[in-house]
Parts: structure tokens; sequence; C-alpha cells
């Protein structure tokens, strides 16, 4: 789970890593009031979760209350890289003598933590690696050891940091790693961690994204997924525990597997047009399937859908019915296709040929496609 | 013997009193699975399809000699029962368990590279030597015995693959799923280096997907190290960029990583042929085997 920059920075001051004096606005009027609060000159900032916000318009610099009241309103009202403003934060504008990249992320691969320090911040990391290679140091961690604030001194200097930097940086890559570890962090980055002119050191963003897998030992940071995802289909998706993404196509999709989605989205991408994937996960019910088909045939000008599905964990004879049963009730006529293999198929396969649903024999998922394809032929 | 798993391997069940466990177990059985023990905390005494369950992993090892063990175990257990396993000298692990915490996934597998352990997983369907044994959920009427290795982070897709091959007249040695998380336990390197020095395997199947870089570097040890015929199936060519496409370990990255082209590329580089779609794997295979 991705978290707002606030929200961010709101962990890292429990690490107490400092950044600047902010607050939270939902209007005009009261970004004002937080300006006023926190003194001229400040800097607004959209709170959408994507990176790239000075470029896409999402960040202003305000001089006056009046300059304030008018970003504020034209913030507000935007959407940012298609994601909607809702809060802005309102923080004291720092002028920075130096920036600084820091960051801790996993290597997936050799699945360890692996820290990253440049001398070169405030551009993404892709960029500062390309044009400022020389300036990137990284380091893989042991997940039992940790950041050792000496390992973190060595970094600063391998970047080329010097007096006070490299030992204010250093504690702050520390501190941010305690961040990283405590809260169960797929990436904690601060980009960039300025130096003011007054000698003090301050996040002036944070980037950071919690391990979704964690979250039932995070209850006390009250993250609410629901507010993250744009796509009312996507959101609803989740909320019945299923990854739903939406397409811009015409043929729906139900898989009991990502692997298997993905591929089924690539087949049908070959003739036709998918209009989402969707996975159900390993714990398919006959309610889970009944909610999934209803997901699965809001959008508007469905042609078809298709069901590929295997029992391997899942029950996918309990599925079946939970799709027939909302076909009957909501008088579907569309072309429905099912590929429905592995443990109870025979059991499947016979509820969803008496409920008017076409069974694919063949054990290929193309030649399945093939059959809605010309089923959607005949409609036509 | 196919890798890591045979009719003979002593088999323990780690959270057999649970609703997944039990069902699997039965599956497991009745392919013919050497099943010894099972393993959940404070159901120590209790039978499952007539199999012992013990307190501790220790206990199961004294007692019935179990060697290998696959985890029907809750994601917040995961961490404990995997040392406790580790210690006991096991040394074949798979986890099937979904949803466990990165971190503890890393700091399993620190811990289990100073063991002489394979731990597979996690979210893996497990794995299968075809016509002896299974340890995981994969559906048994999916694979045909044959000499054709497995690999693959989508466990459905596993079972497409196999079945498919099977059609075209190719049975499978083992199947192994690696897990569909970020991090796992066991890249698919570690798994290629077993299939070549197998003598019932004759060519290795990759079955990848978008994200990590588990496919390119499959493709330099492919490139220093494999003499058996690779072919390769890569999912997700219309998986849009920065989604995770149900997999944890499926997203690309804003970076441009993990794309099906970059693993395209990579594989291809080093010859291995790779499928653009699932059938297509049978007819890359024909370049190498006969059919049975």
């Amino acid at each position: 789970m991705r978290l707002y920059e606030f929200e961010g920075l709101e962990l890292l001051r429990r690490e107490a890593i400092p950044s600047p004096e902010s607050a939270l606005a939902t209007s005009p009027e009261e970004a004002v009031e937080k300006a006023q609060d926190i003194g001229l000159p400040v800097v607004l900032k959209a709170q959408v979760l994507t990176g790239g916000r000075w470029l896409a318009g999402g960040v202003e610099i305000a001089e006056s209350l009046d300059d304030v009241r008018e970003a504020s309103h034209r913030i507000l009202g935007s959407s940012v890289r298609g994601l909607p403003v809702h809060r802005i934060l309102v923080a004291q504008s720092v002028k920075a003598v130096r920036e600084f990249y820091l960051g801790i992320t996993i290597d997936d691969y050799h699945g360890t933590p692996l820290v990253i320090l440049s001398a070169e911040g405030g551009v993404s990391i892709n960029n500062i690696a390309r044009e400022h290679a020389e300036t990137v140091v990284s380091r893989p961690v042991s997940i039992s050891k940790g950041l050792e604030l000496s390992e973190a001194k060595q970094m600063c200097r391998q970047a080329g940091l010097k007096g006070k930097d490299a030992t204010e940086v250093a504690g702050v890559l520390s501190s941010l790693y305690r961040v990283f570890r405590n809260y169960d962090a797929l990436i904690a980055e601060i980009n960039p961690l300025a130096r003011t002119k007054e000698g003090t050191y301050l996040a002036l963003d944070a980037k950071v994204e919690i391990d979704d897998s964690s979250l039932y030992r995070h209850t006390d940071l009250n993250l609410s997924m629901q507010d993250r995802i744009a796509n009312p289909l996507e959101r609803k998706g989740r909320e019945i525990g299923v990854t739903y993404l939406e397409l811009d196509g015409d043929i729906a999709i139900i898989a009991s597997g990502a692997g298997l989605g993905m591929a089924t989205m690539d087949i049908i991408s070959q003739t036709m047009r998918p209009a989402n994937f969707l996975e159900t996960g390993g714990a398919i019910t006959e309610d889970l399937l009944y909610k999934v088909t209803d997901l699965v045939l809001q959008k508007k000008g469905i042609r078809g859908l298709f069901i590929n599905v295997y029992g391997g964990i899942n029950p996918i004879h309990e599925g079946a019915k939970g799709i027939v049963r909302y076909m009957q009730e909501h008088n579907v006529t569309i072309p429905v296709v099912a590929k429905a293999l592995g443990n109870h198929q025979e059991e499947t396969w016979e509820i969803f040929r008496q409920n008017g649903v076409h069974v694919v024999t063949d054990v290929s998922t193309e030649k399945g496609i093939e059959q809605l394809a010309s089923l959607l032929e005949e409609v036509r | 013997m196919s890798i890591l798993l045979n009719k003979d391997t002593k088999v323990l069940v780690q959270g057999i009193t649970g609703r997944a466990g039990r069902v699997q177990t039965r599956w497991m059985l009745d392919y013919g699975t050497n099943i010894v023990a099972g393993v959940t905390p404070g159901k120590g005494g209790e039978e499952v399809e007539g199999i012992p369950v013990y307190d501790t992993v220790a206990e199961a090892v004294a007692r019935q000699g179990a060697e290998a063990s696959v985890f029907f175990v809750p994601p917040p257990a995961v961490k404990e029962a995997a040392r406790q396993t580790i210690d006991a000298g096991i040394r074949l692990i798979i986890v099937v368990t979904e949803h466990i915490p990165v971190h503890d996934v890393m700091e399993i597998r620190e811990y289990a590279s100073g063991h002489e352990v394979h731990i597979i997983g996690p979210t893996s369907p497990g794995i299968i030597t075809v016509g002896e044994a299974k340890m995981g959920i994969m559906p048994a009427n999916m694979f045909t015995p044959g000499r054709i290795g497995v690999i693959s982070r989508s466990g459905t897709l596993s079972y497409e693959i196999s079945i498919n091959l099977a059609n075209g007249g190719f049975g499978q040695s083992t199947v192994v799923g690696v897990g569909a998380d970020p991090v796992v336990f066991t890249n698919i390197p570690a798994l290629l280096k077993l299939f070549e020095k197998d003598p019932d395997t004759d060519l290795i199947v990759i079955v990848g997907e978008v994200g990590g870089v588990q496919e390119e570097k499959a493709a330099e040890f492919i490139d220093r190290w494999i003499t058996k015929p690779v072919v390769a199936y890569i999912t997700g060519l219309n998986a849009p960029e920065e989604k995770r496409m149900g997999h944890a370990g499926a997203i690309i990255q804003g970076d441009g990583k993990g794309t099906p082209q970059s693993k395209t590329a990579a594989l291809t580089e080093v010859g291995v042929d790779v499928a653009r779609y699932p059938a297509q794997v049978v007819d890359l295979v024909l370049k190498h085997l006969k059919p049975a």
C-alpha cells in the first residue's frame, strides 16, 4: 500500500526524521488558515499517489495569502496524472542549499534490503542513476543485522559527503532504515533530503509503500485501502477480495490465477479486446464467484464472458454454481464460455452445461477463445 | 528420481488440521505421496486421514523420520514454523501459504541460506514428481509422466502448460512452482541446476511472467551452465505498467524493468526459444524432442 506524502512524513517523524512544518487542507479557505499559522512563503502539494507532481502542476509555491487561495483552488479542483486531488499539504517553504537522495528498497532477486544514497537529490533516482551514476552508492543489508551506523557512514563517504553532511546524512539514513523495517516497507524514500542554509537537514518529501501482506500487524496506522484506488470497479474488486483491473475492451474475463489471467488477456488481445483482468485468488466460494460475475459484467458494452479456472486449491464446482445463479437471476444473454479443469472438473462442466454456459472441452485456452469468437460471430 | 521429491520421500504436512491442510492431505495421499506425519501446535495426538499429528516438527522427525515438509500454515505463523523446521533438519520445505509479509520472507531466506535445505515458495502451488508424489495443491489430473522438467512462477499456468504438453505427446518429470511473490526462497536458476543434473529430464520449460529479474538471471545462468534444451513462455504481454497483476511479484515498475520484452530478449539472446502464447510451447519443444 502506497502512502500519501503526509502519511509518509508522519512515519519519518516517528523515527525522528524532521520535515518542514506542514498541515493538510481540503479547501482554499483551510489552506489560507494553515498558511497563516505556518508563515509565508509556503509550498502547496497535491496529495496524490504518483510521482512527478511538480511537472504535472500539482505543486506550487505561494508567497502571499492571495497566492495560497488561488493556487490551492487551482490544485484542489484538478487532476494530477489522472488522479483527482482532494487534499493538499501546506508546508513551510524551505530553501535547500544542497539536496540528497536516500532510499531503502528490496532487492527482490537476492532477497535483501537495499540501501541507496546519492549526493544528488531532487530528481527521480532513475535520472540520477543515468546522469550522475558516480554519485549513487548502494549496499545490500543483512535483514537480521540491519543497517549499522558505521555502514551508513561508510556509504556517505563513498558518495563523496564530507564533514557534517556525512554524519548528519548517515544518521538520517539509519533512521530511514528503521522506518523501512518497523513498518514492513517495500520502499522508504526521501527525495530530497535538504540541507537548509541554517544547517538543518529536512525531508522535503516521503515516498513509503507498505507491504499489503503485513497490514495485519500495523492496524495502529489506520490505513484504508479504499481511498487509494481511484477506479470504482477496482475498488469493488478489492472489497470482495479479488484483483480486478479495468481495461478498454469488451470481453470480460474471470480467471482463477494471476498467470492464467494474464495469459487469457494476452490470447484474447490477439483477435479481440479484453474488458478487464480478474484474478479470483485461492479462496473461491459460490458467493465469491456470484459477486465476481456481477463485477466483471458491470462495465458497459460487454459482449462476451470467458471463464478460465483450475481446481487445485479452489472448489471450482462451487464457483460454477455462483456464476450460473448470477446469470439466471440477471438474465445474462451474452455468450459465456468456460474452460474448467482439475479437481471436480466433470461436476463443474455439468453445472455450466445445464445453465447455458458453453464448456470448452479442449485443454488449451486458445481453443476456448476461438470458441467464444465464433459464438460472437453468430450473435452478429 | 527427477528432482527433490520421489515416491519414497517421507513427507510431513504442517498445518494439517486446517481446512486446506486436511483436503490437500487427502489429495496428496491419493496420488501416492508417502505422508508420514502432520504437525499443528496444540493438536498433537490427533489423526488426519489416518496420519498421526504432532505438536512439533522435531517430534515428527524423531518418531516418523520426516524429511520433507509442505506448509499450509497461516501467514503470521510461517516465520517461526520455518525456523523450527529448518532446525529439525528437514531438507525440503514447500511453502504454499500466500500473503506472508515480505520482510518475513527475507528473514526466512537468510536463515535458510546458512543450512542444508531447499526451501520453495511462498505462494507456490508446490512440486510434483509425476506419477510418484506431490507436495502442494496442484490438481493431479493435469500431469502426465515424461521427461520434461517445468519451472513456473504461476501455479495455474504450470497446469495449463503441463496439460498442453501432454496433449502434444510430452510428459513431465518434475513440475515446480517457485512461487508468485516478489521475493521467493529459491530463484529459477537453482532449479535449472537441479534439472541439468537430473538423468530423467531431457528438456526444461520455464514459465515466467512480468515483474522482477528472475528470467533475465535465468538467461545468464543458462548461457554459462545449462547444456539441455530450454524453452520458455512469458505471460503478461498486455499487462499495464505499475499495476500488480494479481501476483505480488507481477508488476512492471515505472523504470521499465521486468517487461516481457526484456525477459524475452534476454532468453532469446542465449538461444532459448520463447513462446508468446501457452499453446506455442509444444511447437517449440518439438524442435528439440520427438513426442511419445
